[in-house]
């Protein structure tokens, strides 16, 4: 008698944040095979998009994703501004990165609390949260909104900032990075976390380049393959930043390049503030060709990548985009070979996925 | 701003002779230095060779996209594959026509071809040989594929949300059961 049988998990379960389902071959406590399906929450983004203008569909695709919106339609800003052979203005440049980095804290800090709600750390959960409040308000005060920022437009940006807000930015890092820094020293060393987190959901090297994950989930496996260093776009042409690498492979390292880089992000926060230009903030879009361009972006999950193609009227022909978590689903099969059935979830949130985004 | 060629120049080379058609072959910058180099290969069945030649300089396959050609008035598709090799993109474009109505699976040689090749094959019909898995990725096997490509009028849409039609179907199969 085989001492295997299927243990199915989702769609619909309390630890995981959207639906997906898994199907588990499971020993006793231990999994050997896991296998998942996908497809609840596919929205038809994509058929949406080729029924809109250029200009709206800037508003469409900062709704693929929450956590990544200002990816989105980062990414497809640069793609339509390299279909039409668009340079935009060096202060917007700046004010976009601007805008990405911020988003960039929320968003590992959103994935580091998470992790530790998924351990039954309440406290340390309850805690990252409310540190993560500190850039929530930042991106509340200067765009007006806490998720979608908005940012982005054809041709440059739809915000600005004054000294006003530069003091404020700034006054609210002062009082984020030590704590962030403290929240990494903890997940470091703390005996709950560690315990859960070390040697759990291994991706060995060759395994992440077999299946050429992205971001974090990379780079935790000793894979260096961040955009911004690779092909630098916007301002990250002019920004002195490091990207980090881990060799544990495990969830512990994921998290500990998700912390390393808020930090890093704080820094470049504070450059960008030290450092923008004066100057417009748009330029005029110009005449739609019948052409195809495609452009690549960092967002927190790792790199985005959207193709378009335009027949010469303000309608994409084509627009196709693919996310980071889209990369990084398969990478799980590698990674709960093996582990206990407790630690699903918290494998799952090592890869930080999202699945509306995967099925847009 | 005038668009300089960069790239592997043993990639682009082999990547050359699979692609002689006139413009199939253009090289782009952004405004930031960033190289993107576009082909067309001449039949679509050589993009196992140009997958071959990519793998073997260590490249990653990104993206790939299925659109239509209704611009062009052609009822066939195509196919753009993104790869990048240390920060330079290169899209190799598919034209499938009546002669050539298929691409071979590139997921033995990146594994990560497999969902792609996997959505292409179920919401856009796309026919892809020698696929390792070729199980559906979003889609349940009782839908028809290619489903994307179809227009389905609102008033049959909603007929099974706001009529008895969608009660009486699960009433049924409770019964049968």
């Amino acid at each position: 008698m085989s001492n295997t049988f299927t243990l199915p998990l989702g769609p619909v379960h309390v630890a995981l944040e959207e639906p997906v389902y898994f199907k588990l071959d499971v020993e006793g406590e231990v999994i050997r095979k896991a296998d998942l399906t996908s497809g609840h929450v596919h929205r038809g983004m994509e058929a949406l998009a080729s029924q809109r203008n250029l200009i709206k569909n800037t508003t469409l695709t900062e709704r693929v994703c929450s956590l990544c919106s200002n990816s989105h339609s980062f990414t497809y800003c640069m793609a339509v501004e390299n279909a039409l052979k668009m340079e935009i203005p060096i202060r917007a440049q700046y004010l976009r990165a601007m805008a990405e980095e911020i988003k960039r804290v929320a968003s590992h800090l959103f994935n580091t609390a998470i992790q530790a709600h998924i351990i039954g750390f309440k406290s340390m959960f309850m805690h990252v949260m409310e540190v993560r409040e500190i850039i929530q308000d930042v991106k509340e005060t200067v765009y007006g909104n806490r998720m979608n920022l908005a940012a982005n437009c054809i041709g440059g940006v739809k915000y600005d900032v004054d000294k006003k807000y530069i003091d404020f930015i700034l006054n609210s890092l002062d009082k984020l990075a030590p704590q962030v820094e403290e929240i990494q020293e903890m997940y470091a060393t703390n005996h709950n976390i560690v315990t859960r987190t070390k040697g759990i959901g291994l991706l060995p090297k060759e395994d992440a380049i077999r299946l050429g994950v992205v971001g974090p989930v990379a780079r935790g496996s000793g894979v260096m393959n961040d955009v911004r260093k690779e092909s630098p776009y916007s301002a990250y042409t002019k920004l002195e930043f490091k990207s980090f690498l881990r060799d544990g492979c495990d969830v512990w390292s994921r998290t500990q390049i998700r912390l390393d880089e808020a930090l890093e992000s704080i820094r470049m926060i504070r450059q960008i503030c030290a450092q923008l230009p004066d100057g417009p903030l748009t330029v005029k879009m110009n005449a739609i060709p019948t052409t195809q361009a495609c452009a690549r972006s960092e967002a927190p999950r790792g790199e985005i990548f959207y193709y378009i193609r335009t027949n010469g009227t303000d309608m994409p022909a084509r627009l196709k985009w693919r996310v980071p978590s889209y990369m990084n689903w398969e990478a799980l099969g590698v990674m709960m070979r093996d582990c206990a059935v407790a630690d699903v979830a918290l494998i799952t949130n090592s890869i930080d996925p999202c699945v509306s985004c995967t099925e847009r | 701003m005038e668009d300089i060629i960069k790239g592997n120049a043993d990639v682009m080379t082999a990547l050359d002779k699979l692609c002689s058609g006139k413009n199939a072959i253009q090289h782009t910058n952004d405004f930031f230095g960033n190289a993107f180099n576009w082909y067309t290969l001449d039949l679509p069945e050589t993009i196992l060779d140009a997958a071959k030649e990519l793998y073997k300089h260590r490249a990653r396959l990104a993206m790939i996209t299925a659109y239509n050609r209704e611009q062009e008035n052609k009822e066939e598709k195509s196919l753009c594959y993104e790869f990048v090799i240390e920060g330079v993109v290169y899209s190799i474009t598919a034209n499938l026509d009546a002669a050539h109505d298929s691409v071979p699976s590139l997921s033995r040689i990146f594994p990560n071809a497999d969902w792609h090749e996997r959505e292409m094959m179920e919401l856009y019909g796309i026919k892809i040989t020698d696929h390792p898995n070729p199980r559906r990725l979003f889609l349940d096997e009782k839908l028809d594929k290619g489903l994307l490509g179809e227009i389905v009028p609102l008033s049959v849409m909603m007929n099974g949300a706001s009529s008895a039609e969608l009660w009486e179907r699960i009433l049924a199969d409770k019964e049968t059961k």
